[in-house]
């Protein structure tokens, strides 16, 4: 199976460990991963804050840019989410429309890949550790991804996964939200910050990357001893600690 | 600006709501309780998408034809003996409801919860004409006597207070004595308020859904003050937002039931009266005089617009029970009487964006809200086309922000430019670095960092390990 | 016309100009609703099988559930009001309390010391304030509803608003044939009423248990404005 992997703006800058493990363990699951080195960002920034004329020439360069591929894997269910918001941006009916519906068509979160299209649960993947899963808001509420992850996630050998209190919170990220509104980010994700420590887990997970530098650069700024983690991490490592 | 609410400035009525623990603990417990209540009332049925769904078809049907259902409604009530004043304005309607007033030399009003009366200030036009308003909704009732303290919720309007603060005041204004146990509280309310429900020359309700087919209005409470104020004082005043209305009584079985759980997590709250006209002939209780005021006041402008899905609200507050942003600052922090998402959406619509222009930033658009939502508004959507309009026609946004816009566009439409500035990130960023974090960012960073460490940027960036990679002979 | 509208013609003149009417309303035609989960709540439940729902729905709601025979509607009354403390029992003036021969029965209670009064819709004052200090109110339900466990009550002439709601308690005795799933079943009888061009209650009350309010810290205070307490009689018909 071909995947054209979609690697998003800030896993490109911040995260390419996790982007490096996605890639691998497409592969390992059989699929021949390529990279569209022309692809940028989703528009996710210019779209939420009404740069909608902006957000349509960003839209118009992905559309093209994945129009060869089979499949589109993405590593954040959020900017995947974007990709499927394209089709609202264009005019009803017009071409760029219906390219944009074919893109929509075969984009993925990854986990959800693995999951609905690949139709795997196991991995493969061991890790020793006990973890507790973020749940962040676009891949659960708007993209409608909420078991895979876990499904992933429970067939991880040695994995100790910890139900995070309240999950279905938001940490307070919101893209520019998080600058805008920096004092109610702070409460969002102070609070998010609590929960995740009364599990007690020594590591973080979570499959979209803004959610992740937001709870992440909290837990560091306060000294936190917990770990954060990309799930793709967790799913291709092969017993490490 | 009769639907303002406290501080101006924005930003100062955000402090003050999250430095207040008082209310951040009341309001914390408050939506735990709330949402844990609703979703289990929807669990229950099995279909709530369905129920949703007919929600939404629905009210969606009734508003794109507002006027025909309104004027059908009108007919019928005056039929039935009722008069029908419909008002453009706050004003306007205020101006009427003096008028009956007058004509019925009436001096205490009894008053049932109503957000439109909130929204027009009708207590206070009513006070200048020399009546007494009693609210007569316990929440209501307790903010009355605490100096006209705002609601902070469309629901539950003291919600931001806890029970020995409601001590606090009853004791000062009302020379209450007992406890802060809530059943001790109520108690002393319900002696408190009887008398004047008994004594009340006319009553006032809102109305929560007006059938347009029977001319009948339904009071959705769990009090028994609606009740009170419908059957004994001898004139009925009921004013309605233009927009609650629905085509017939099969209809109102859908809203109400949609209503009661989303709220409350009730299958039907204690008291659903639907009142149709004045008493008849034959009865002892029920008013002999029936008004109802219809009130626009802003809500037409919404009509035809992209937002006209901020009507289908059935005024639940599912959404503000499952807000986070709510949670932390507040209903006072909105400004608004209409706090939460609903709020956020409604509030700039019905003023303007010179007093809401943040609101609509208020916002980390988890979708809560619209997952909730019992008649499927889009509110997170709503959110983001207000701020569309306000970079687009009412061109508020900064300067520093159109220009950053602006080069995002730049970079990110075009590949090579992309290319060049995630390259030059590590290298702009690492002056600022230290342990691969950024600690005190710079210009526009800081707002991030002020909260969280920011990690450096990589050297390699994925793109450039994928390259390698390839180069070296792809896959492992 | 009895009644009067003001300034509609403006008023509704700009709310169609906004959506995108041009030309005066015609008449809109309800559309069929592509679901209707209502109908299938409680769907082909038997009479039993109800009152088994509304016995378990009084439990959320704070309300004493009695069940009775026709025969025995007199003693377990009796035993209701003795257990509620009642020295005094306001009841609407409803043929219902004849045929099910209670008559006797308040006379006979007369005798006991206990106040009853039936609600005059001839003397509003005197219906009003014996039901403001009365301890029981007591009807006859027209309707009740399984699922939310709700007495539905017509009031015209003689079943006063007031019956249900002024006193201390309330008291509703719900003959078994007017249970009905839920508010689905009232609304639709009512609509066919409004169909059929009746004229319906002037008001409809639909009454689930005691007043309540969470006002306070969202806790639930059981006793606000209406009554404190609440029974439903369930009985045999006659």
């Amino acid at each position: 199976m071909r995947v054209s992997f979609f690697i998003t703006c800030l896993g490109d800058i911040f995260y390419a460990n996790a982007g490096k493990s996605a890639v691998e363990l497409l592969e390992r699951l059989g699929c021949e991963v390529d990279f569209p080195p022309t692809q940028t960002c989703c528009g996710q920034p210019a779209y939420n804050s009404g740069y909608h004329k902006e957000t349509l020439e960003v839209a118009k360069h992905m559309v093209e840019v994945f129009e060869h591929a089979d499949y589109v894997v993405g590593i954040s269910g959020s900017c995947v989410y974007m990709i499927h918001e394209y089709v609202h941006l264009f005019e009803d009916g017009s071409n760029w429309q219906k390219r944009a519906k074919a893109l929509k068509r075969k984009t993925y979160e990854l986990t959800q890949f693995i999951v609905d299209v690949l139709g795997i649960e196991d991995v493969g993947a061991s890790y020793h550790g006990t973890a507790t899963y973020h749940t962040s808001c676009h891949m659960t509420r708007l993209l409608g991804v909420k078991e895979a992850p876990f499904r992933l996630l429970e067939n991880v050998k040695g994995l100790r996964l910890i139900d995070l209190p309240n999950r279905n919170d938001c940490c307070g990220f919101g893209g520019t939200f998080s600058v805008k509104m920096a004092s109610i980010s702070e409460q969002m994700v102070d609070e998010k910050v609590q929960h995740i420590e009364e599990t007690e887990a020594d590591l973080l997970l979570g499959a979209d990357g803004s959610c992740l530098m937001n709870i992440g650069g909290r837990i560091t700024r306060q000294g936190k001893p917990i770990e954060v983690k990309h799930i793709a991490e967790i799913l291709n490592s092969r017993g490490e600690e | 600006m009769p639907m303002h609410i406290g501080e101006k400035d924005f930003r100062k009525r955000v402090s003050k709501g999250i430095s207040d623990d008082y209310m951040r603990g009341a309001v914390r417990s408050a939506q735990e309780r709330l949402q844990n209540r609703r979703a289990a009332a929807a669990e229950e049925l099995g279909d709530w998408e369905e129920w949703r769904t007919l929600g939404q078809q629905i009210r969606s049907h009734t508003i794109e034809h507002l006027d025909y259902y309104l004027h059908q409604l009108s007919d019928k009530v005056a039929e039935l003996g009722g008069h029908v004043f419909f008002a453009e304005t706050g004003e306007e309607a205020n101006e009427y409801i003096k008028q009956v007033i007058q004509k019925k030399n009436a001096k205490k009003i009894a008053k049932s919860k109503s957000m439109v009366t909130e929204e027009i200030s009708m207590n206070a036009a009513l006070e200048e004409i020399g009546c007494e308003v009693i609210e007569t909704d316990l929440g209501e009732y307790i903010l009355q006597i605490d100096d006209h303290d705002p609601p902070s919720h469309i629901v539950a309007p003291a919600l931001h207070k806890n029970k020995e603060q409601i001590r606090d005041v009853f004791k000062e204004r009302l020379n209450y004595k007992k406890t802060e146990h809530p059943e001790e509280l109520a108690l002393f309310a319900r002696e408190k308020l009887r008398e004047e429900f008994l004594a009340a020359d006319v009553g006032i309700t809102g109305c929560n859904f007006a059938v347009a087919e029977s001319g009948s209005f339904a009071l959705v409470t769990n009090e028994g003050n609606a009740r009170m104020v419908t059957a004994l004082p001898n004139t009925q005043i009921t004013v309605m937002g233009m927009e609650r209305i629905v085509p017939g009584w099969e209809e109102l079985d859908i809203v109400v039931s949609l209503l009661t759980r989303a709220a409350v997590g009730q299958k039907l709250t204690s008291y659903i009266t639907a009142l149709t006209g004045p008493k008849q002939a034959e009865e002892a209780d029920g008013p002999e005089e029936f008004h109802l005021v219809i009130v626009d006041n802003g809500r037409s402008k919404i009509l035809g617009t992209e937002f006209q899905e901020a009507l289908h609200c059935i005024r639940c507050a599912a959404c503000i029970n499952v807000c986070p942003v709510y949670r932390h600052v507040g209903g006072h922090a909105y400004g608004s009487i209409y706090p939460g998402p609903i709020g956020a959406v409604l509030s700039p619509l019905l003023s303007d964006y010179d007093e809401y222009k943040e609101l609509p930033y208020a916002s980390s658009l988890c979708g809560a809200c619209t997952e909730v939502c019992p008649v499927k508004i889009p509110l997170h959507e709503q959110l983001i086309m207000h701020r569309r309009k306000i970079v687009e026609d009412e061109k508020k946004s900064t300067l520093a922000e159109r220009v950053a816009m602006r080069g995002f566009e730049q970079i990110v439409h075009s590949a090579n430019l992309y290319r060049t500035a995630t390259k030059m990130a590590p290298f702009l960023t690492t002056p600022f670095a230290k342990n691969n974090r950024i600690t005190k960012g710079p210009g526009p960073l800081r707002n991030w960092t002020d909260i969280r460490d920011l990690p450096q940027p990589a050297n390699e960036r994925f793109r450039d390990w994928f390259k390698k990679r390839n180069k070296q002979g792809g896959a492992i | 016309m009895k009644g009067s509208i003001m300034n509609r013609d403006r008023f509704l003149t700009n709310i169609r100009t906004k959506i995108g009417g041009l030309t005066a309303s015609q008449p809109v035609e309800k559309p069929v609703w592509t679901v209707s989960p209502q109908k299938k709540v409680l769907k082909d439940y038997t009479p039993d099988q109800l009152v088994e729902v509304l016995e378990e729905q009084c439990q959320h709601i704070h309300t004493d559930f009695f069940r009775t025979s026709s025969n025995s509607l007199e003693k377990t009354l009796d035993e209701v009001l003795n257990h509620y403390g009642a020295k005094s029992v306001i009841y609407s003036n409803d043929e219902r309390f004849v045929s099910y021969q209670l008559n006797p029965y308040f006379e006979s209670s007369l005798s006991t010391g206990r106040e009853i009064y039936r609600w005059n819709e001839k003397d509003k004052e005197t219906s009003i304030s014996f039901a403001e200090k009365a301890d029981v109110g007591l009807t006859f339900s027209d309707m009740t509803l399984a699922e939310s466990g709700t007495i539905v009550l017509f009031n015209k002439k003689g079943q006063g608003r007031s019956v249900s709601l002024l006193p201390r308690d309330y008291i509703a005795i719900v003959p078994k044939s007017t249970i009905v799933p839920r508010m689905t079943q009232a609304t639709s009888y009512v609509q066919e009423m409004v169909d059929n061009g009746e004229d319906i209650a002037s008001c409809i009350n639909f009454i689930t248990g005691p007043s309540n309010s969470a006002d306070i810290e969202m806790k639930l205070v059981v006793g606000v404005h209406g009554p404190i307490r609440a029974a439903y009689i369930i009985v045999d018909d006659k």
